[in-house]
C-alpha cells in the first residue's frame, strides 16, 4: 500500500514545508520555507529523516492527521506541546486516547492511528515530521508551500480537511528494533523575551526620536499574523519625510514600516520587493523565536552590530549541533489506552 | 545601517544575512541596469561569492543574500568590491523581446474608460499609446514572474488606485506611473486594469516556470477577444502560444 497520511482536520493555518526555494527572487519566486528551521531539522532527525524533508508545519495548531502505514513521528518547536494518539476516529477513542507523546521525541505508530495536535500554548509554530517525509512535486527545488504565490505543497495553499499527502519510503529500518529517539531540548524552544536585531538597511529614513522609541518601548504581536508577516502595535514610528523608497529586496525577518508608522515584521513568506522603509532587521539567530511569537505576546528590540550578529549565528549553530549530539534513545511511553483498559476489567 | 569600514556610500546593511549594494550615483535608467548585471555576475560566479545564496535587483539597489555561517558581511563586500569596476551599462546580454497578444477593454481591462477620462483621450488613443512602446522588464517582484515594465509613454502616467482591487483575474495588464504590470495570477493589487493577454506569465509545470527575466523587452498586439480566447485555450492546454524574438535596439532608451 502506498505511504500516505490524510489530513482529518487541518485546522487554522498548516502546510507543507522544507527549507524554501532559494537563487529565484529576482525572478519574483520567493523563498518561503519553513519559519523554524531549527524545529524541522530536529524533527527530522527524530524519526530518521535527512534534516531537509518536508514536514508539516502547524501554525496555531488544531491539526489530525491519520497515517495509513506504519511511520515514526515526532513533534518538535514547542516544548510543552502533546501529540495524542487515538486508535481510530471514534468519540470513545478521543475520551480515550491510547497514548500522548511529549514533544522532541519520535514514537512509532501502526497504520489506522489517529495523531492529533491541540492548541499550543506555548508557540504559534509547531513543526511535525513523519518518517520519510511528506513528497510533493519540487518546484525550483523545493516542496514549500507559499499560498501567496500560490506555489509549492498541496496546490500551492494551505492544507485542508480530506487531503492526502504521500509519503517517502521509510528511512528506519525495522522500526520494531530501533529504538525510538528523544533530546531535551532545554530552552531551545521557549519564548523569547527580545528580538535582536540589525538597524537599517533605511534607519536613516527615521528621526533619532523615532529610533529610540523603536529600541525601547514594547509591541504587541496583533491578529494579522501569517506566514508573511506580524504586523505589531505598540508606539507609532514616525518618519522623518515619509515612507517610500526606490524598490528594493526584502529578507526574512525585516521590519517594515509603512506610513502609518506600525510595524510590520516581515515572514519567510514574504514578498520579494517592497517599497517602503525598512527600520531594523531580525537577526536569523532569532527568526525561529520570532516564529513562536502568537498575538498578544509582547516584543522589544535589542539592537547588535552584523559582526556581532554573525557571531551569534555561529555560536547558534555550535549549540543547535551540541543539542543534536544529545539525541538518545527514548525511554518506553506510558501506553494510557491500556491502563483504561486495565480499569475496565478491575 | 551603513556598513563601516567600506566606501560608504554604497552598503546598506539587511540584518546579518543581506547586503545592499547602492547604486544611488548614477542615473535612475543606469541604476537598473548595474545593479541587475552585479546581480548576474554575483549569481554566476559561486567560487568568486562563496556563501551567496541570492542576489535580488531592486530600482536603485542590489540586495545580496548570505549565508552568515559561510561567509561575513565584511568580506562579501569586499568581494563586490572587487567586481564594481567591471560593471559596464551595456553587459548582461541574453535579452529576449516578448511580443504580448492583449485584449484591451471591456470585461478585460475594466478601467479602460477610466482611465481615457483620467487621460483626457479616447480609449482607442489609449491604447495605441500603449500599443506603441517597446517596454523593458525594469525589476521583478511581488509575485512569481511579475515583471514591473517600464516606459509607458507618459500621456498615460496616472497614480495607483487609491483603493486596491481585493481580487484582479490573472493576466490583467494595469498601468500606473511610467510602467505596466501583468499579474500571474489571481491578486489584489492597486493598477489601472487595461487589457489582458492569454500568454502564461508563469506556469510551474513548464522546464522555465517564468517567462520574463530582468532586462527583457516587452510589447503587445491587440487581439480581439475572439482570437484571445482561442489563444488563452490553447495556453490552457499546454501551448506555448508565442516565442521570444532577439532583442531590439531602442530608441533613446538604454539596453
Amino acid at each position: 500500500m502506498t505511504r500516505q497520511l490524510q489530513i482529518i482536520t487541518a485546522g487554522p493555518h498548516a502546510s507543507v514545508q522544507d527549507f524554501g526555494r532559494c537563487g529565484f527572487q529576482s525572478l519574483g519566486v520567493p523563498e518561503g520555507g519553513v519559519l523554524d528551521r531549527g524545529a524541522m531539522r530536529l524533527a527530522n532527525r527524530l524519526v530518521g529523516n535527512r534534516e531537509d524533508a518536508a514536514v508539516i508545519e502547524v501554525c496555531l495548531g488544531g491539526l489530525t492527521i491519520m497515517l495509513t502505514a506504519p511511520a515514526r513521528v515526532a513533534l518538535t518547536g514547542t516544548k510543552n506541546g502533546v501529540l495524542t494518539i487515538q486508535n481510530d476516529e471514534s468519540v470513545n477513542a478521543a475520551q480515550m486516547p491510547m497514548l500522548e507523546v511529549p514533544a522532541n521525541r519520535s514514537v512509532t505508530l501502526g497504520a489506522g492511528r489517529i495523531i492529533r495536535l491541540g492548541i499550543t500554548a506555548d508557540t504559534n509554530t509547531a513543526v511535525i515530521a513523519i518518517s520519510g517525509g511528506v513528497v510533493m512535486p519540487m518546484l525550483y527545488g523545493s516542496a514549500a508551500t507559499s499560498p501567496t504565490a500560490m506555489i509549492g505543497g498541496m496546490e500551492g495553499r494551505l492544507l485542508r480537511d480530506g487531503d492526502i499527502l504521500p509519503l517517502g519510503d521509510n528511512n528506519n529500518g525495522d522500526m520494531e528494533l530501533n529504538p525510538e529517539l528523544a533530546v531535551d531540548v532545554g530552552d531551545m524552544f521557549s519564548n523569547p523575551e527580545q528580538l535582536r536585531v540589525v538597524m537599517g538597511p533605511q534607519d536613516d529614513r527615521f528621526p533619532e526620536k523615532t529610533l529610540k522609541t523603536f529600541l525601547t518601548s514594547e509591541f504587541k504581536v496583533t491578529l494579522a499574523l501569517n506566514r508573511m508577516g506580524m504586523r505589531l502595535d505598540g508606539a507609532t514610528l514616525n518618519h522623518l519625510e515619509n515612507a517610500d523608497i526606490l524598490s528594493d529586496g526584502i529578507v526574512t525577518g525585516t521590519v517594515q514600516v509603512p506610513g502609518d508608522g506600525n510595524p510590520i515584521i516581515l515572514m519567510a513568506d514574504h514578498q520579494t520587493t517592497g517599497g517602503y522603509t525598512k527600520i531594523a532587521t531580525v537577526i536569523s539567530t532569532d527568526l525561529p523565536a520570532l516564529s513562536r511569537l502568537r498575538p498578544g505576546c509582547g516584543v522589544r528590540f535589542n539592537a547588535v552590530t552584523v559582526a556581532e550578529a554573525e557571531a551569534l549565528a555561529h555560536a547558534s549553530e555550535a549549540a543547535m549541533l551540541a543539542l543534536f549530539a544529545k539525541i538518545k534513545p527514548a525511554s518506553a511511553l506510558m501506553d494510557t489506552g491500556a491502563l483504561y483498559q486495565l480499569g475496565d476489567t478491575t | 545601517m551603513v556598513v563601516q569600514n567600506i566606501d560608504k556610500k554604497r552598503f546598506l546593511s539587511a540584518g546579518d544575512s543581506g547586503i545592499i549594494v547602492l547604486f544611488d550615483d548614477l542615473s535612475a535608467d543606469d541604476a537598473i541596469v548595474a545593479a541587475r548585471y552585479l546581480g548576474q555576475i554575483v549569481r554566476q560566479c559561486p567560487d568568486e561569492f562563496i556563501g551567496v545564496r541570492d542576489a535580488i535587483p531592486g530600482l536603485n539597489n542590489l540586495l545580496i543574500q548570505y549565508d552568515p555561517l559561510r561567509v561575513s558581511a565584511a568580506v562579501l563586500q569586499g568581494a563586490v568590491m572587487a567586481r564594481l569596476d567591471s560593471i559596464t551599462l551595456s553587459g548582461g546580454g541574453n535579452i529576449k523581446h516578448w511580443q504580448l497578444p492583449i485584449c484591451y477593454g471591456g470585461e478585460y481591462g475594466l478601467d479602460l474608460d477610466d482611465v481615457a477620462a483620467a487621460t483626457k483621450l479616447s480609449s482607442d488613443t489609449v491604447i495605441s499609446l500603449h500599443l506603441g512602446n517597446v517596454l523593458t522588464v525594469a525589476i521583478m517582484g511581488f509575485l512569481p514572474g511579475l515583471g514591473y515594465l517600464k516606459g509607458v509613454d507618459e500621456r498615460l502616467y496616472l497614480p495607483r488606485k487609491s483603493n486596491p482591487r481585493q481580487h484582479v483575474p490573472a493576466l490583467s495588464l494595469g498601468i500606473a506611473m511610467d510602467q505596466s504590470v501583468i499579474y500571474p495570477m489571481p491578486s489584489p493589487g492597486g493598477w489601472n486594469l487595461i487589457g489582458r493577454t492569454p500568454v502564461r506569465l508563469f506556469d510551474p509545470s513548464r522546464d522555465v516556470p517564468v517567462l520574463f527575466s530582468p532586462g527583457d523587452q516587452v510589447s503587445f498586439t491587440a487581439v480581439e477577444s475572439a482570437e484571445y480566447l482561442r489563444l488563452d485555450r490553447a495556453a490552457a492546454g499546454g501551448e506555448a502560444i508565442i516565442s521570444p524574438m532577439p532583442e531590439m535596439p531602442l530608441k533613446g532608451q538604454k539596453p
